[in-house]
């Protein structure tokens, strides 16, 4: 589903993404852990088209096509999703109608039917129920004045909206508490399907235990150190990061 | 110099036409402090943004009485309580005196009644407002509505002013309102019209103890009209008054709130600004917390596209005897061309030292953070430009009280903001 080949990425002319290879396929969950500033989150917003960064080499096939060539707008349509670390806050613009106005856009590209406000009414009330928003959300202007947690909330829910093929979910657990990180963590679960792929980026492993990767990669200094099973997610949470980049500059100096 | 010649003539070419014979006195003061007044010149500072010229370089007569046509600029909630004023003149067929909220007076002031008596008697008056001296010397209807104690109306009333001439005139409507104690009222004013002309509005207020008036405020005037309106409020005791003005139309457009608040006050003054071509948008406020512990909260927002221009100067004043004042000021703009131009003054006069007062102003473009979210929803460059420009000016207008006022102003916007292909976005 995803091909990244040697890819290198800098943000005002300094490198961040230093060749970056990762092949994810349709139904696989990955795991990119690494320390604060090793650019993970970068990768994340690469992927998604975010205007700052510029890639400087490598590519990125995503179901064949090359993602360079797409804005990200083309990208999300396409079926690429990022749940943001910060999501922005939107005064004016209700919760519900952005979700219509995205799910159509989507609909629209793909040549299905659009929902009118009744018909979306009946659709979002069933997904309001899969993250187990409450239904003023719906009504609220988009993420203002969300709590943290809310804000990840309805992350989640523009996720389920959306359906994209590939899901980006960049420090999901970040300002959750742990009773929210697994009725979301749960609900990311109920949303995986056989032909979807997730990219978890995390910090720290703690979400790993409800949202289980089967493959989990070390991102530090711009580089992927070490990529192997869920049991890496373990040995990190009991031995935090420096042995793997210790690892690495060993294994570099040999 | 030029320029203070044709200030001259244009007080003075307003003032030949025959004087009412009502309200003597207020015309008399108005017109002695008119004399040899020219018009404002960029060199004074309460004016220093905003160039009057192209106001001088025209000549306005006096307003003919015509019939305009309301239709599609009625609101179905108001169907019974809506009064018409055409070119400056209450329209007696478009609207009868008893159509008004049950329990609210209503007294066209050609019908010049006692209640009357107290017009311009709110504030001291500003003898420096050469339209709000116009006005008072040259008005020729307008109302005084009274809200009697305790009366709670439930149906807000609606004030259509349309002003529609072939050449140029100038209209200057008059209303006071008066809410008696403990009363409440929402008020909605909307001004509409086709052709050049001036209008100069003065619109009293006094609100008494406990009382509450909420107060909308539609400016659609035509895009060949001068705006220049000036509005007094006063609220005693306990009283509330809200209110939120809305700029689309007008080549120039200037208003002038003045609130003056006593103790335990609760105030917000809101407006938003929607300007584009070579329009031209003023607010001049001015908020007196003159007793302890009122509050007054201001948003007020600009989205100026083209050559267009907004020019905010928002005054206030805690008296050193208001202690516990809480007043917070928020301009916040955005510019949607390399051309428009938006020039902002908080102006913050601080006497007491028990206060909590904040202010903020922010002139900016989006937010690119904020279109890179709706980007990666799906939504192309021109959508997310349009839903972020629509989100900001819909922000103020969310809360409009009555249903399809909001609806018509939410419309209103998309257009003004490109969204209308958006969809539905209430």
């Amino acid at each position: 589903m995803l091909s990244i080949k040697n890819l290198t990425a800098s943000i005002n002319g300094t490198p961040v993404l230093k060749g970056i290879d990762l092949e994810i396929k349709a139904g696989e969950i990955h795991a990119i852990m690494g320390p604060n500033g090793s650019g993970k989150s970068t990768l994340g917003k690469v992927l998604a088209g975010h205007p700052a960064y510029e890639v400087t080499g490598g590519e990125v096939l995503f179901e064949g096509q090359n993602l360079f060539e797409m804005e990200a707008d083309a990208r999300a349509r396409a079926g690429i999703f990022m749940g943001f670390q910060h999501p922005i806050e939107v005064p004016g613009v209700s919760n519900a109608s952005f979700l219509r106005l995205a799910y159509n856009k989507k609909a629209e590209a793909e040549g299905r039917d659009e929902l009118d406000p009744l018909e979306f009414d009946d659709f979002i009330h069933e997904k309001i129920k899969v993250v187990a928003m409450r239904e003023e959300f719906l009504d609220r202007s988009l993420n203002e004045g969300f709590s943290g947690g809310e804000k990840k909330r309805n992350e989640i829910l523009q996720m389920a909206v959306l359906e994209p093929k590939l899901a980006i979910l960049d420090e999901l657990d970040s300002g959750l508490d742990i009773d929210a990180l697994r009725v979301l963590g749960d609900a990311v679960n109920k949303l995986q399907r056989a032909d979807r792929a997730l990219l978890i980026i995390t910090h720290f492993p703690r979400i790993l235990e409800t949202i289980q990767p089967q493959f989990v990669h070390v991102l530090s200094g711009g580089r992927i150190l070490k990529s192997s099973g869920k049991e890496l997610a373990v040995e990190l949470e009991e031995r935090g990061y420096d042995w793997v980049m210790e690892e690495a500059a060993a294994g570099g100096a040999r | 110099m030029s320029t203070m010649v044709a200030g001259a003539a244009f007080a003075a070419d307003l003032l030949s036409g025959p004087r009412p014979a009502e309200w003597k006195e207020l015309r008399e003061a108005a017109e002695a402090r008119l004399a040899g007044r020219e018009l404002p010149t960029m060199h004074e500072e309460d004016w220093k943004y905003l160039d009057l010229k192209p106001l001088a370089a025209l000549r306005f007569g006096p307003a003919p009485k015509v019939a305009a046509d309301i239709s599609g600029r009625l609101l179905p909630e108001m169907v019974g309580t809506r009064q018409v004023f055409v070119n400056g003149r209450h329209a007696s067929h478009a609207s009868c005196t008893s159509a008004v909220p049950a329990g609210v007076r209503f007294f066209p002031l050609s019908a010049a009644s006692e209640a009357c008596h107290a017009l311009g008697s709110v504030g001291a008056g500003d003898p420096r407002n050469l339209f709000e001296d116009l006005n008072a010397a040259r008005f020729e209807d307008g109302a005084v509505i009274l809200v009697p104690k305790n009366m709670k109306a439930a149906l807000p009333l609606h004030l259509l002013f349309i002003t529609s001439a072939e050449a140029p005139v100038a209209v200057f409507p008059r209303l006071l309102v008066v809410l008696e104690r403990g009363s409440e009222l929402e008020l909605v004013e909307e001004h509409h019209g086709e052709g050049a002309y001036l209008t100069a509005p003065v619109i009293e207020i006094r609100v008494a103890e406990g009382a509450v008036l909420r107060h909308e405020r539609v400016q659609r005037d035509s895009m060949e009209a001068f705006h220049l309106g000036t509005l007094r409020a006063e609220v005693a005791k306990g009283g509330q008054y809200h209110s939120r003005t809305l700029s689309f139309g007008a080549r120039l457009s200037r208003q002038q709130p003045w609130l003056r608040l006593a103790e335990g006050v609760e105030a917000s003054l809101d407006g938003l600004a929607l300007l584009d071509g070579t329009q031209v948008a003023d607010t001049h406020s001015f908020i007196h917390h003159a007793e302890p512990h009122s509050q007054s909260h201001q948003l007020h927002k600009c989205i100026v596209d083209g050559r267009a221009r907004a020019i905010f100067n928002g005054q206030i004043r805690v008296a050193p005897r208001a202690q516990g004042t809480d007043a917070k000021q928020q301009s916040r703009n955005l510019l949607l061309s390399e051309t428009a131009r938006v020039d902002t003054k908080p102006q913050l006069e601080i006497y007491a030292d028990d206060v909590k007062c904040s202010h903020g102003a922010a002139v900016g473009q989006l937010d690119p953070e904020e279109l890179f979210y709706m980007q990666s929803r799906g939504l192309n460059a021109d959508d997310a430009r349009n839903l972020l420009t629509y989100g900001f000016a819909a922000d103020v207008i969310a809360h409009v009280p009555v249903a399809s006022l909001r609806r018509a102003l939410r419309q209103l916007v998309m257009a003004r903001t490109q969204a209308s292909t958006l969809g539905d976005l209430s």
